[in-house]
């Protein structure tokens, strides 16, 4: 998640904006700067880059009293950069109450005395400024350039322990036209423990989403903001909740078995041992289901759910038998987080109004199986035996206003294929729900897994067989996945 | 290391206890102020609906002893909501450690599910609570598992920060008193670290 961070230029007491460091160039966008801080802090941001411009120009602290009105009314983490000269300016900074200071000319120009700053206050506190002009470090306000090599520069202060470096594309700062993603990633892929701040250059939400996507830990942007470029609350909107990989593990007898259309049982191994390779590989869920309980009436194994529970440290969903609440009560004691309801919920749909009452609708997941016939998708009860007359959409939407937390959906004409998800249906479903849909049915490749959480939009694909016999291994599956643009936790 | 769990409701905590015990903890479910303030630490877990969990906490007289305590203090989920000065939910006051109230979220677009539920970024401060983490993240954010439909703002006390509709607490620290509002007992590895950074605390 990329740190974002609004600077404020100050110029006289104001806040305004130049173009590549040209003080002929600048805009002024609010002469009262506190107002503008505040304002930030109300839309959200934790986070302030305040720069002296008049510091940076005459080499001597101008605008301290701003930093402290800023401090006084916010509660914004601040760095302070600009016209920073010596050990007396640094203390003047914190005494002000700035968090950090931005390093930047001196850095270039004087790095033992930097250095020896660093050594005293403790290399947290600096940010060092990289002015990079055509890959070179270029100094004191961009009217001179220096001969240092960046990769120089920047192995010079991590030595120091320094991590945060705010990397500045001269070329392209206050132009709007994009950032220098590439520089970014280069030295990111050199140095992936670098806290980089990515500066100039950013026109709007998509410039940061895009960062954001690359792995840039944070970026700085002004004239955007102010432009109005960029959207704020928009920009908090893009982040949600990661797509999750679930494996399912079908259990009879205390053995993990996965049915191919629902029977000829395979063995498929102990379930604790499974759910503890799931939870190390990176699922981000488990669901369990009792395959046999639909059809023969049998009760969960709540002792295995209370053995999963003690050796896991993800979430699970147990299902399978559950026909009234103390079903439910004991297993969550037992440590599951949610229950997932099938034939009890067709056979008496106020369960799930009682369960989510009860305990919460985030407990309540209404498993779904259904089948095509005649271009019409039926539910089906008993383990997928026996028809029923809901038609999908109708019974998804009545539960979820019965208080479904979650929707399982099944298509027991892709499931055990291999050939993919049900896609149509189930971005159809995605349409009428307001509440997470797990898919499952029918992945055979990972590509199918790209699919579903794509176009099939669906919350969260599951799967057993592709991973009980390790044909596709979750760890791979998530970097595909992540690679492809997919919001997913690696 | 005994850790002091709570009791104030009919919750479940059985995670929670087994993820403290793997990290070495010894755990005990206590409604006993005694008990509760002779701990080494104290958790305060989360149990539905804010107003609910103050009432029982009120009625047992707990609401004084978790203020009184100088111990770490770690509140989870409606455990940290607890620790601010009131909630929205149920419009109810707090323990009023935490000098922040506690919001609803409302969702702008259709993608923004309220409970906000599964696998979240957070990004992190410098904190002891994260200690070890950038060399087992390699960056200073990791994802955790959140279920809940109220927040806390950013404010000063914020220590990690979280993205859902709107920027949020992650996590605060105020004195000895630490809130998180993921589950960390549901949070993989990045939740059993900080399970331990808090034990080490």
């Amino acid at each position: 998640m990329i740190e974002l961070i609004p600077a404020i230029d100050l110029i006289d007491g104001a806040c305004v904006r130049l173009q590549q460091g040209d003080f002929s160039k600048k805009t002024v966008y609010d002469t009262h700067p506190t107002t503008v801080a505040r304002h930030l802090e109300r839309l959200g941001f934790r986070r302030l880059h305040l720069v002296d411009l008049d510091g940076a120009k005459m080499r001597r602290l101008c605008n301290i009293r701003v930093l402290q009105d800023i401090k006084k009314h916010t509660g914004l983490k601040v760095d302070f950069g600009g016209g920073i000269c010596s050990e007396a300016d640094i203390e003047t900074i914190f005494s002000a109450g700035a968090e950090m200071v931005t390093i930047g000319s001196m850095a270039a120009e004087n790095p033992e005395l930097v250095a020896d700053w660093i050594k005293r206050y403790g290399a947290e506190k600096f940010i060092i400024g990289a002015d990079v002009y055509k890959g070179e470090i270029a100094i004191h306000g961009w009217y001179k350039t220096s001969n240092m090599p960046l990769t120089d520069f920047i192995d010079f202060y991590t030595t120091l322990g320094v991590r945060k470096i705010l990397c500045t594309d001269i070329a392209r700062d206050g132009m709007l036209n994009g950032p220098s993603t590439e520089l970014y990633q280069s030295i990111m892929q050199r140095y992936p423990e670098l806290h980089l701040i990515a500066s100039g250059g950013v026109a709007g939400n998509e410039d940061i989403e895009m960062l954001d996507r690359k792995g840039i830990p944070a970026v700085v942007f002004g004239k955007a903001l102010y432009e109005k470029r960029i959207q704020p609350e928009r920009l908090f909107a893009h982040y949600g909740i990661a797509k999750r990989i679930i494996p399912c593990l079908d259990i009879k007898d205390g053995t993990t078995v996965k049915g191919v259309h629902f029977d000829n049982l395979k063995q498929a191994g102990d379930p604790i041992e499974l759910a503890k390779t799931y939870c190390a590989n990176g699922a981000d869920e488990l669901v369990l289901l009792d395959i046999s309980a639909s059809k023969e009436g049998r009760k969960t194994f709540t002792e295995l759910v209370s053995q999963i529970a003690q050796n896991i440290n993800i979430p699970f969903t147990v299902g399978g038998g559950i026909s009234e609440l103390s079903d439910v009560e004991r297993l969550l004691q037992a440590g599951a987080d949610k229950v997932s309801i099938n034939s009890a919920a067709l056979n008496r749909p106020q369960l799930i109004k009682e369960i989510s009452n009860k305990f919460g609708s985030q407990v309540c997941t209404v498993a779904i199986d259904a089948k095509i016939e005649n271009n019409t998708w039926y539910c089906y009860t008993k383990g997928g035996s026996e028809r029923t007359d809901w038609e999908l959409k109708k019974w998804a939407c009545h539960v979820e206003q019965l208080g479904a937390g979650e929707i399982l959906f099944t298509s027991m004409d892709h499931d055990g294929t291999k050939n993919g998800f049900a896609n149509d249906i189930l971005a159809q479903l995605a349409d009428c729900l307001h509440i997470p849909i797990i898919a499952s049915g029918g992945a055979g490749c990972k590509e199918d897994f790209l699919e579903v959480l794509t176009h099939g939009r669906a919350d969260a694909a599951l799967a057993a067989s592709v991973f009980h016999y390790g044909e596709i291994g979750i760890p791979n599956l998530k970097k595909y996945l992540k690679e492809q643009g997919v919001n997913i936790r690696l | 290391m005994q850790v002091a769990i709570i009791k104030y409701g009919g919750g479940n905590i059985y995670s929670l206890c087994k993820a403290l015990e793997r990290s070495g903890a010894e755990t005990i479910l206590t409604d006993n102020p005694e008990e509760i303030l002779k701990a080494d630490k104290i958790v305060l877990p989360g149990q539905g609906n804010a107003a609910c969990a103050m009432t029982s906490l009120v009625s047992l007289g707990l609401d004084g002893v978790i203020r009184q305590a100088t111990q770490p203090v770690l509140g989870i989920c409606v455990g940290m909501q607890l620790l601010c000065k009131s909630s929205e939910e149920g419009h109810t006051p707090c323990l009023g450690i935490i000098d922040t109230v506690v919001k609803a979220f409302n969702a702008h677009y259709p993608h923004q599910k309220v409970p906000a539920m599964g696998w979240n970024e957070v990004a992190i401060e410098q904190n002891p609570l994260f200690a070890s983490w950038q060399e087992t993240h390699n960056k200073a954010s990791g994802y955790v598992y959140f279920i809940h439909s109220y927040y806390v703002p950013i404010c000063k006390w914020t220590i990690a920060e979280s993205r859902y509709i709107l920027p949020y607490s992650a996590a605060v620290k105020k004195d000895n008193f630490y809130g998180v509002q993921f589950h960390p007992e549901k949070s993989g590895k990045t939740g059993e670290l900080i399970l331990q950074n808090f034990l080490s605390l």
